[in-house]
């Protein structure tokens, strides 16, 4: 596992020994996602609604701090099986913060998938070539914050 | 997941720096003090609507205000990002975990 640093998104990526193939339907058969998507008790999802287009809802509900039920939803945007995942992200815990966009990127290579996970502030194609996004001009104003501390 | 609970001040924060304009003045006041006058001037948009974008960001707590004989005297104050520094840290942990247990349940169920 390792983080890049991007200039505008949270950058995850994970080595899987397994076919792109495998793991896109991992990621999107909501019977398969149930069973991996939680983590150590704290919170595990238990439903999953999907529409399997560009422009089609998915949400996804579970059981997360202090039992409290969770409920995320979104819209896909991007769907090139089996290398590419795009969908936004709308927690139902933090009802007015932008909307922002999750993408799965998936290399396979003799046998291994390299997969790609970005997370980023970016709402539209529009703001993504006309402005920074919000997670830098954080660390900015954070690095300048800690700096006059 | 749900230990990234975004509380309503956060909330705030999120939205003030979700417009650009108020991203760019927020830039610009890292540079130091401007007066409302001083800022409006670097912008294309007209005064009551960098005022308009001004009071959400000291409704944010991102911006204060002091008064230097007539002039609004504008200061950057960017403690209220730590929280959502903290959030940004919370989903990093987050996507780790998640990718661990994808890594897992896809090598154990080929």
């Amino acid at each position: 596992m390792s983080s890049t640093d991007a200039d505008d998104a949270i950058v995850k990526e994970i080595i899987i020994k397994a076919p792109a193939e495998r793991i896109f339907e991992a990621l999107v058969d909501p019977h398969q996602r149930v069973k991996w998507w939680g983590a150590g008790g704290r919170f595990q999802a238990t439903h999953m609604e999907s529409d399997l287009r560009p422009g089609g809802a998915w949400l996804m509900s579970g059981i997360g701090h202090e039992r409290k039920h969770f409920t995320v939803r979104g819209e896909y945007r991007a769907i090139e099986r089996p290398r590419l995942l795009e969908f936004t992200w709308l927690p139902d815990w933090q009802e007015d913060a932008p909307i922002t966009v999750v993408r799965f990127d998936l290399e396979e290579k003799d046998g291994f998938t390299m997969v790609r996970l970005t997370h980023s502030g970016h709402t539209t194609e529009r703001s993504r070539e006309s402005h920074k996004g919000w997670p830098q001009i954080l660390a900015h104003l954070q690095a300048y914050v800690v700096d006059k501390d | 997941m749900v230990t990234i609970i975004m509380r309503k001040r956060q909330n705030r924060i999120f939205k003030a720096i979700a417009d650009p304009t108020r991203r760019e003045i927020l830039g610009l006041l890292r540079g130091g003090p401007y007066t409302v006058g001083e800022i409006a001037r670097n912008f294309h948009t007209s005064r009551p609507a960098i005022s308009k974008h001004l009071r959400l960001l000291r409704g944010a707590g991102l911006v204060v205000t002091r008064k230097k004989g007539a002039a609004n005297i504008c200061e950057l104050n960017g403690k209220p990002l730590r929280a959502v520094n903290e959030w940004l840290r919370d989903y990093a942990a987050f996507w780790d975990e998640n990718l661990r247990n994808l890594k897992h349940f896809v090598e154990e169920n080929q």
